[in-house]
Parts: structure tokens; C-alpha cells; sequence
């Protein structure tokens, strides 16, 4: 069982935590990370470690600070004025909140697909390779193929081959939103981080997505942030449990759901508040 | 008794529920918002009208200029029984007081109040002092509209009515018939001579005029190298001898021209001699069918749009008032679209969001308020006589003291005007940017994209509606404007344009005609004023329909480009 307690952090978990996972089994490691807004506090000192390979979920209440957690590992935080952020945020035994980090260097590495499907005003294959361009990536053929590749990993090749250059507006919302995951997997991250994936969509688009995210982890670790419990429940490996800023439970899906160890997580998974 | 007053009360009742029943009536209506509708669609149809009327108005009187008028032969008969003939085309008709025209010792019947009288244009300008003449109605005895008439069109002095009597070939008469002909002969010559005198000629003054100045040049430079100095005379005198060359054909070609002649009789009956030289057109104006009248109509049109002016503006043609004013409003676009565009990013992207932002905006909002005259002087100013004066000092040494770039010019113009126009494209552009949907922003930035390159690949082309929507705008002001380019570049006539076949084919330094100045000329500052109104009109809608259709031109990609981008207008 893997569980991290913040507050208070006893040396004895946390040791116990990284003897289960060995180095290379660590996507990102979380260090005492407390984030504010002005004056207000929305994270207090979390510390956690995300595996690689497998889909960790943050789950709780609107306003727990679970999508501000899931932003911050891209530093998408940066854009917001007045946000101030510290404690550190390792990957590949370096800290992305260290001052000679390229941030848009790191934010290839770490994709991000948002709440509602945000696709640019271009062509599906435009949109596929909008981030290969930015690397300057001109070849015809290596473009193509990666535009096959990941619209068939987002399982979105066999509806838009004939169109692939129309425009991505044409699409529909779950469409979209597959295009979205595609565009952000063609520049080959090593992370997913996907926030409230399917809150803007339909039943069958939301099944569509959350097979999709059993596909995605066999080639990238997903981090997705969900207020719906039973997607939690379906889709993660590993689910943490936040409540006003601070991790209140992190352990592997299946425990977190049957024996949550905390008062506080058994009462928001049986449905008492949240 | 008792049931009495209960009647009473219930009557007082019914009456007063019918009242209210009224009252609500009345009442229902007006919460209907149907008061509401009928006002805005009686100010949309005021707007509308006055629209339309304005365009219907100034395209009638304008129009009517190029339709060929009936001529008429008026047979006078005053009551001092002196007679007259006058020959001319009705141009105005008006009733006036009798008491009007009692200085003219004429009589009229006492219960006469109002007498009508017509404005008749009679041209032949040499021949009488004034080219309108006002006729009153009951003196006219005898009207007819005469078939053998002439409407001679002349290079000088205006138009001539009369009947042609002969036509003389070099000093030989010949028969009527051959003056189409001859005309079409000498036009010929004509576009010859000017041709000559324009691109080849002034080809070679220019060419003279720049070795001038090279000289100049090397002798400032105190350098004296006598080699240089030396080719260039050579050079000089190669295009002297050129010149000269030109200028025999050109006087070959001169006489030519003036070798036919025609006599005409005046409506007074005097005979006149008329070069042919001096003749455009000649018409007989009183035999044309509807449909050579619609020719001529097309004809005169396409003259009026393509030629140059001539006596002072007040004939001819517009050209280079149409091709001054298009110029600068493209130069104008081409000089403010980028300022205003990076302007607008840098308030809207790049500046904190404080107090100087804050006043930044507010100055720029102030800005489009400034009276245009006031952006005028500013140009001259400092554009002209500090910016223009600096670049003569350092680049044009050798022309002073006469001006190249210190004097107004196109090119200060357009940037007056961009200046003047600046606020409109930053405001919309800020407007389009502030639109777009932060998620577009945040997508492209989790790809890896940099602030600049989301800016450019993504942010900008969705703006781009709300930029062309700018430029719209500031070309719909910059194309009105007159006032600011009396100061920094319109003149009344510029001899040459702006662009021609002379290397470097753009002289933004060169002085230029405009439409809007061109009506203000025409209309107010011309020796005939008269003569030149409905040239009035015919510009005002010229102006009107090339700003119209440079606004349709940009909306028309403006509508494109927001059909591409339709989708994210949530």
C-alpha cells in the first residue's frame, strides 16, 4: 500500500514510501509544496510521489486545490499574477522550480489537456502538429506519421482521416477533446496531466476518454484531476484525496475507496459532504 | 332612498373599473415594450433616410453632369421691344418676388407677385463676360430646341454653342462631314504631343535635374574631381542635344495640330474662328437618340475619371485627385496597421495592469478626439519643417535651399493621418484580444510555445478580425479628412504624381491632389464658380464611392477571416 500523510510528515512514511518504489519507478516527486494566492493560503506543504507508468487521480471538493496541485507540475501557476509557490517539484533529479529551468522546455516534457476542449482555430492535422512546429520539426513525412500515430493513440484516427484538413472546430465536443489529448501526446511527453477531462461532456464521450486513459498509461504516467469519484474509481491506479489544501489521503485506488484510513476521506467517498 | 345611494355607489364603481380598465390598457401597452420598438425603428428608418438621401442627392446632381442636355434657342423679346437670341442649356429654374426686379425697370401687370425665371448656360466665354445668364419666363417669346446646333467641348475656355458654317483644311474649305475626322485626327496628336511632353521630356528634365544636383554634390563635397565633373557635363550635354531633338517633334507635331480650323456663327449671328486645336468634342447635341446619349453619358464618365484636370480645376477630369487620395490612404494603412497592432499587444500583454496602463488607455481613447486640424499643425510642425528639415540637412545637401523632403508632401500625409488614426486600430485591437478565450492562450502554452510564439501563431490571427475592423475604421476617417492635409501635403494642382516611370517610380516627397480638397477647390475657391457646381456633386460621389468601396474591399476580408475564426465567438 502506498500512502503519503501530509501534515504531519513523519520521516518513517516517507522513507517507507520511496523503499517501495525504487528510483526509476518515480515519475515526480512532490517536496513540502505550499502555493498562495495574494494572501491565501490553497496548498499547505504537500509531499507526494507519482509513479511512473500508471494513472494517479486527485479527488475532493470543489476549491480542495486539487486542479492548482495538478497545475502546479507544469507551472501553468506561473501565468497567474500574485501566485506564489514553494517547496520543489522533482523530476529527473531536478527541481522545475529552479531558476535555469526552460519552462516551455518543461512543458513539452509535462502535456496538459484542459476542462473544456480547447482546440485552435486550424485544421486536425495543424492542430496534431502545432507543438512539432514550435520545435521547428519541417520534414512532411515525419509530420504525417505523427499525425497518424497519435490521433490513433487518441483514438481518433478512424473518424477524422478523411478530414484531417478541415477545420478542428467542425468537431464535436468529445471529438475535440480527443484531438486535444492527441495534440498534446505528438510531442511525446513523459507525463499527461489531464484537468477534469470529461467535465464538459457527454456519457458516451466521457466512456470514449476514460478507455482512452487505460491506453495512454502503457506509453506516458497520467495524472488526472476528476470531481467524480466512480471515474476516480474506473480509471487511476493511485488516488489522493485533498481537502482545503492539503492531502489528506493518498494510497492505491482500491484501498483509498474500501478502507480509507482517514475519517475525513470515508466521509467524503460515502457521500456525507463534497 | 337607500337603494338609490347603493345604485349611486355601484355606478361611481362600474365607472371607476372602467377606468382602470383603460388605464390598464395603456399600461400593458407600454410594458409591452412596444413604445420602445417603435422609437428604434423610427430612428433607424431616420438614419436610413437621411442616408439614402444624401447618396440620392448628390449621385442625381452629380450624374446629370455627364448626361448630354437638350440645347435650346430662346427668342427674347423685352418689353422695350428690343429682341435677342440666346442659345445654352437650362440650368436652374426659380420663382422669385417681382418686387425682386424692380431696379431693371421692368413692368409687369399689378397682380403679377411671382415671376419664374430659368438660369441658362450660354459658354462661349470670349464672347460675353458672363457664361449664365438668368432669362425671365414672360419675356421669352420663342422657344425651340434647334437640330443642327453644336456643342463644341474646348481645351480652353469652356464650351462653345453655335452653328458650324465651314470647315477649313489647311486654308481650304471643305465639307461638314469630314470634321468628325479631322477632330479624331487632331486628338490623335494631341495624345502625342502631351505623351511627348510628359514621359519623354520629363524624363529628360528629370534626368537633367538629378545630374544638376550630382554636381552640386561634388562641388559641396569640395572634392573637385574633374573627371567625375566632367562626365557628367558629357552627360548633360547628351540629354541637352536629346532635348532639343524632342522638342523639334514637338513643334512638328504643334503644327499639325493647328492646321485645320472651323467657323462657327454665334446665336448673335457673329462668326467666329475656332482652331481645331482647341477642339475635344464636337456634338449636336439636339440629334442624339437615347441611346448615343447614353454613350456619351459612359463617355464623358470615363474622361471624368481618367483625366487630368483643366482651367483651374474646373473641367476635365479627376485622375490625379483619385489617385493622390487612394495612395495616401493605402500608405496611411500600410503606416498604421503595424504601430497600432504592437501598440495594443503591448498595453494589453506586456504592460502590468496599473495605474500608467491605466492613463496610458485613457490618453490613447483622448487622442482620437484631437480636432484633425490640430494633428495638421502638429504634422507641419514636426513632421515637415523638424523631421523633413533634418533628413534635407542630411541627406539632400545639395538641393537646399529649396526643400525635398522639408516641404509637405505625401508621405507626411499619410503619416499625419496614421497618427490621427492610431487610437481607432489600438482600441479595436485591444477589444479583439481581450475576446479571445484564455483557454486558446493556456492550450498553446502547455505545448511548449513561448508568450511570442503563442502571440504569433495563435493570438494574433484570431485578433485579426478586430484589427481589420480598425483598419476599416481608420480608413473610412482617413479618406474624409481634409483639414490636417492642407497643411502637410494637398495642393491645388501637382504637376506630376506621385508615382511615375522615373526611378525610384515612388516620390513620397512629391506634393498631391485629393478628392476632398478637390470639392472644397472646385466649389469655393474657383474663378467660375457656377460652371463648376455640378462638378461639385460629381466628385462628392466620386469620393463617396471610393471610400465606399475601400471600406467594402476591407470588410469583405474582415468577413472572411471571421468565418474562419465563427466557432470561438461564444
Amino acid at each position: 500500500m502506498i500512502s503519503i500523510t501530509p501534515r504531519p510528515l513523519t520521516s518513517q512514511q516517507t522513507i517507507r514510501d520511496l523503499t517501495m518504489l525504487t528510483p526509476d519507478q518515480v515519475a515526480l516527486k512532490i517536496q513540502n509544496l505550499n502555493l498562495s494566492y495574494g494572501d491565501k493560503k490553497v496548498l499547505h506543504n504537500i509531499s507526494m510521489l507519482i509513479p511512473k507508468g500508471q494513472v494517479t487521480a486527485f479527488i475532493g471538493p470543489s476549491g480542495c486545490g486539487k486542479s492548482t496541485l495538478l497545475r502546479c507540475i507544469n507551472r501553468m501557476n506561473d501565468l497567474i499574477d500574485h501566485c506564489y509557490i514553494d517547496g520543489e517539484i522533482i523530476i529527473h533529479d531536478q527541481n522545475i522550480y529552479s531558476k535555469h529551468i526552460d519552462v516551455a522546455m518543461l512543458r513539452r516534457k509535462i502535456g496538459m489537456v484542459f476542462q473544456r476542449p480547447n482546440p485552435f482555430p486550424k485544421s486536425i492535422y495543424e492542430n496534431v502538429i502545432y507543438g512539432l512546429r514550435l520545435v521547428g520539426e519541417k520534414n512532411r513525412r515525419v509530420l504525417d506519421e505523427a499525425v497518424e500515430t497519435s490521433l490513433k493513440n487518441a483514438a481518433l484516427w478512424n473518424e477524422v482521416k478523411d478530414r484531417l484538413h478541415d477545420s478542428a472546430l467542425g468537431l464535436s465536443g468529445g471529438q475535440q477533446q480527443r484531438l486535444v489529448i492527441a495534440r498534446a501526446i505528438a510531442v511525446q511527453p513523459e507525463v499527461l496531466l489531464l484537468d477534469e477531462p470529461t467535465s464538459a461532456l457527454d456519457p458516451i464521450s466521457t466512456l470514449t476518454i476514460e478507455e482512452l486513459i487505460n491506453d495512454l498509461k502503457k506509453q506516458f504516467t497520467v495524472v488526472i484531476v476528476t470531481h467524480n469519484m466512480q471515474q476516480a474509481a474506473r480509471v487511476s491506479d493511485q488516488t489522493a484525496f485533498m481537502y482545503m489544501g492539503d492531502l489528506i489521503e493518498y494510497s492505491d485506488t482500491n484501498t483509498l475507496f474500501t478502507t480509507p484510513s482517514k475519517k475525513k476521506t470515508e466521509d467524503y467517498i460515502t457521500g456525507r459532504y463534497g | 332612498m337607500n337603494k338609490n345611494k347603493h345604485n349611486r355607489r355601484f355606478s361611481i364603481l362600474k365607472f371607476k373599473e372602467q377606468n382602470s380598465v383603460m388605464d390598464s390598457d395603456y399600461k400593458k401597452w407600454f410594458q409591452s415594450g412596444s413604445p420602445w420598438i417603435w422609437l428604434s425603428a423610427a430612428g433607424v428608418s431616420i438614419s436610413l433616410i437621411s442616408v439614402l438621401g444624401l447618396l440620392w442627392l448628390i449621385a442625381s446632381k452629380g450624374l446629370s453632369y455627364f448626361w448630354p442636355a437638350t440645347i435650346y434657342q430662346f427668342e427674347m423679346n423685352d418689353l422695350q421691344g428690343k429682341s435677342d437670341t440666346v442659345i445654352g442649356e437650362i440650368y436652374d429654374r426659380e420663382s422669385i418676388p417681382v418686387s425682386q426686379l424692380a431696379y431693371s425697370n421692368i413692368v409687369f401687370s399689378p397682380e403679377t407677385k411671382m415671376v419664374e425665371r430659368i438660369l441658362i448656360k450660354t459658354g462661349n466665354r470670349e464672347l460675353v463676360n458672363l457664361d449664365f445668364r438668368w432669362l425671365l419666363v414672360p419675356q421669352i417669346a420663342k422657344t425651340t430646341t434647334p437640330k443642327n446646333v453644336a456643342v463644341i467641348q474646348r481645351r480652353t475656355n469652356g464650351n462653345f454653342y453655335g452653328f458650324i458654317e465651314k470647315v477649313i483644311l489647311s486654308g481650304k474649305e471643305v465639307d461638314k462631314s469630314q470634321l468628325t475626322e479631322l477632330v479624331e485626327r487632331v486628338d490623335v496628336f494631341q495624345e502625342k504631343i502631351e505623351s511627348l511632353q510628359k514621359s519623354d521630356i520629363g524624363a529628360i528634365n528629370y534626368q537633367l535635374d538629378r545630374l544638376r544636383l550630382k554636381k552640386k554634390k561634388l562641388k559641396l563635397s569640395h572634392v573637385l574631381m574633374t573627371t567625375k565633373l566632367n562626365s557628367i557635363d558629357n552627360e548633360i550635354a547628351q540629354l541637352q542635344s536629346k532635348y532639343n531633338n524632342l522638342e523639334q517633334n514637338l513643334m512638328a507635331l504643334r503644327n499639325q495640330v493647328t492646321r485645320d480650323k472651323i467657323i462657327v456663327r454665334t446665336m448673335s449671328g457673329n462668326e467666329i474662328t475656332i482652331p481645331l486645336d482647341n477642339v475635344l468634342t464636337v456634338s449636336y447635341a439636339n440629334q442624339l437618340s437615347l441611346l448615343d446619349k447614353i454613350g456619351v453619358f459612359i463617355e464623358k464618365t470615363g474622361h471624368f475619371v481618367s483625366d487630368d484636370p483643366r482651367e483651374a480645376n474646373t473641367e476635365g477630369g479627376v485622375f490625379p485627385a483619385i489617385f493622390g487620395t487612394v495612395l495616401m490612404v493605402l500608405l496611411m494603412t500600410v503606416i498604421v496597421s503595424p504601430f497600432g497592432v504592437i501598440a495594443a499587444i503591448y498595453l494589453h500583454e506586456y504592460a502590468g495592469n496599473n495605474a500608467l496602463t491605466k492613463m496610458l488607455r485613457i490618453a490613447v481613447i483622448n487622442l482620437a478626439g484631437v480636432p484633425s486640424i490640430v494633428y495638421g499643425i502638429f504634422g507641419l510642425g514636426f513632421f515637415v519643417y523638424m523631421l523633413g528639415g533634418s533628413i534635407d540637412a542630411l541627406f539632400f545637401p545639395e538641393t537646399l535651399p529649396s526643400p525635398t523632403f522639408g516641404t509637405p508632401g505625401v508621405l507626411w500625409s499619410a503619416i499625419t493621418l496614421a497618427i490621427l488614426t492610431l487610437p481607432v486600430v489600438i482600441v479595436s485591437t485591444e477589444e479583439g484580444l481581450a475576446r479571445i478565450p484564455t483557454s486558446m492562450r493556456h492550450g498553446s502554452l502547455a505545448l511548449g510555445a513561448t508568450k511570442v510564439e503563442t502571440l504569433w501563431r495563435i493570438i494574433l490571427p484570431i485578433a485579426s478580425p478586430a484589427i481589420m475592423t480598425g483598419i476599416i475604421l481608420a480608413i473610412a476617417r482617413a479618406a474624409g479628412e481634409v483639414a490636417p492635409l492642407m497643411l502637410v501635403g494637398v495642393v491645388k494642382m501637382a504637376p506630376t504624381l506621385p508615382v511615375d516611370g522615373n526611378f525610384p517610380f515612388l516620390h513620397l516627397e512629391r506634393k498631391f491632389m485629393h478628392l476632398g480638397f478637390h470639392i472644397y477647390d472646385v466649389g469655393f475657391q474657383s474663378p467660375n464658380v457656377e460652371a463648376a457646381r455640378p462638378l461639385v456633386y460629381a466628385t462628392a460621389f466620386l469620393l463617396v464611392t471610393i471610400i465606399v468601396s475601400l471600406n467594402m474591399s476591407a470588410v469583405s476580408i474582415r468577413n472572411k477571416l471571421r468565418e474562419k475564426y465563427r466557432a470561438l465567438e461564444h
